[in-house]
């Protein structure tokens, strides 16, 4: 090995932990977003999904561009509102903020921690979801971010 | 002279302090109970400390920084503001009552708030009970905008600063409603 190439290849894996590090520091800080679905009839599929929530912002690029553009017509004027919201809910108390119930199903829609969880359980499965408020207040702010018609914006493209 | 100096910064210090801890221990909750076996129970709990953040951040048509054109608060060309505005400089259990087949409507105010009851027949055995019951102080921060707005911003902060109070109940064949505020963080 070349005098210095040893050192070269230390600072370059020095710098590579470093990032990694970094990386997971930033994943574990945003949390993740955790979805479960239990079928409970004979056959019924469950379905178990963790995502790091950094990931999110990611995927709202990934949306179809006319989806993405309809939804952003609807939801564009409360989209500060739930930025607001998701970092508020942060700072206060735990509490439920809404709960349905009927003969058939239950709903449950809380703030626990630093999560937001909804809880859905009725005859044919149990779905709960948990997605960590900065990951909603961060994709709020990205989606706020885009323009209702973006340059170069057509129809023939799917994606963003 | 010091010492009276701290005393005035420390009593201000606290009476800011615990109008905002007050705002933050208020909520605002939601109770929809649907009659019948298959009947559906939804309750909804918001914190009014949430409710003034959030506020100003919406800007639909309707609502842009907390206030409401009051041309979009007119029902049935009824002048919501033109009413509250008579009603804030009556005196006391002055009521106005409208009656016809089939509907009652008073509108009062008593004990600092101003009520409003609307009794209207549905059918033959089918009525539905509305009561508003709103703190004149909120009033007041409802009415602090322009003239053609209502503050609804002024008014949940105003709501934050008040005691337990049922602000709306409705009564019907089908469904029982009830919106109040207190300092619990659950429903009944």
């Amino acid at each position: 090995m070349p005098v210095g190439a040893g050192t070269f290849a230390g600072g370059a894996g020095t710098l590579l932990l470093a990032a990694a590090i970094a990386g997971g520091a930033f994943v574990y800080d945003m949390g993740a977003v955790y979805v479960s679905v239990k079928g409970k009839k004979p056959g019924g599929e469950n379905v178990r999904l963790i995502l790091p929530a950094a990931v999110a912002p990611v995927g709202v690029w990934l949306v179809p561009k006319k989806d993405l553009r309809q939804a952003m017509k609807e939801a564009g004027p409360y989209l500060p509102a739930l930025q607001v919201a998701a970092e508020e809910l942060g700072n206060g108390p735990d509490f439920t903020l809404v709960e349905v119930k009927n003969p058939r199903e239950k709903v449950h829609i809380a703030k626990q921690g630093s999560h937001f969880v909804i809880d859905v359980d009725n005859p044919n499965e149990t779905v709960h979801v948990s997605v960590p408020l900065e990951a909603v207040r961060t994709v709020a702010s990205q989606l706020a971010t885009i323009p209702p018609t973006a340059a170069g914006d057509t129809e023939e493209s799917d994606a963003i | 002279m010091l010492t009276k100096r701290f005393l005035i910064a420390l009593v201000m210090v606290l009476s800011s302090s615990s109008w905002a801890s007050a705002a933050e221990n208020r909520w605002l909750h939601v109770r929809v109970e649907e009659a019948g076996p298959e009947g559906e129970l939804v309750r909804i709990n918001v914190p009014l400390s949430l409710a003034e953040k959030v506020l100003p951040a919406i800007n639909s048509k309707e609502l842009r920084g907390g206030k409401v054109k009051v041309s979009e608060a007119k029902f049935e060309e009824v002048d919501l503001r033109a009413i509250l505005e008579a009603l804030r400089t009556a005196p006391e259990n002055e009521f106005v009552t409208v009656e016809s087949s089939h509907q009652n409507v008073r509108v009062a105010k008593a004990g600092g708030n101003l009520l409003v009851k609307v009794r209207e027949t549905k059918g033959k055995d089918s009525a539905e009970t509305v009561e508003v019951s709103i703190p004149f102080p909120v009033v007041d921060a409802l009415l602090s905008g322009n003239k053609d707005e209502l503050d609804i911003l002024a008014a949940v902060r105003a709501l934050g600063t008040i005691g337990d109070v049922t602000l709306v109940t409705v009564h019907d064949k089908k469904n029982k409603v009830r919106i109040w505020v207190d300092s619990q963080n659950v429903a009944e």
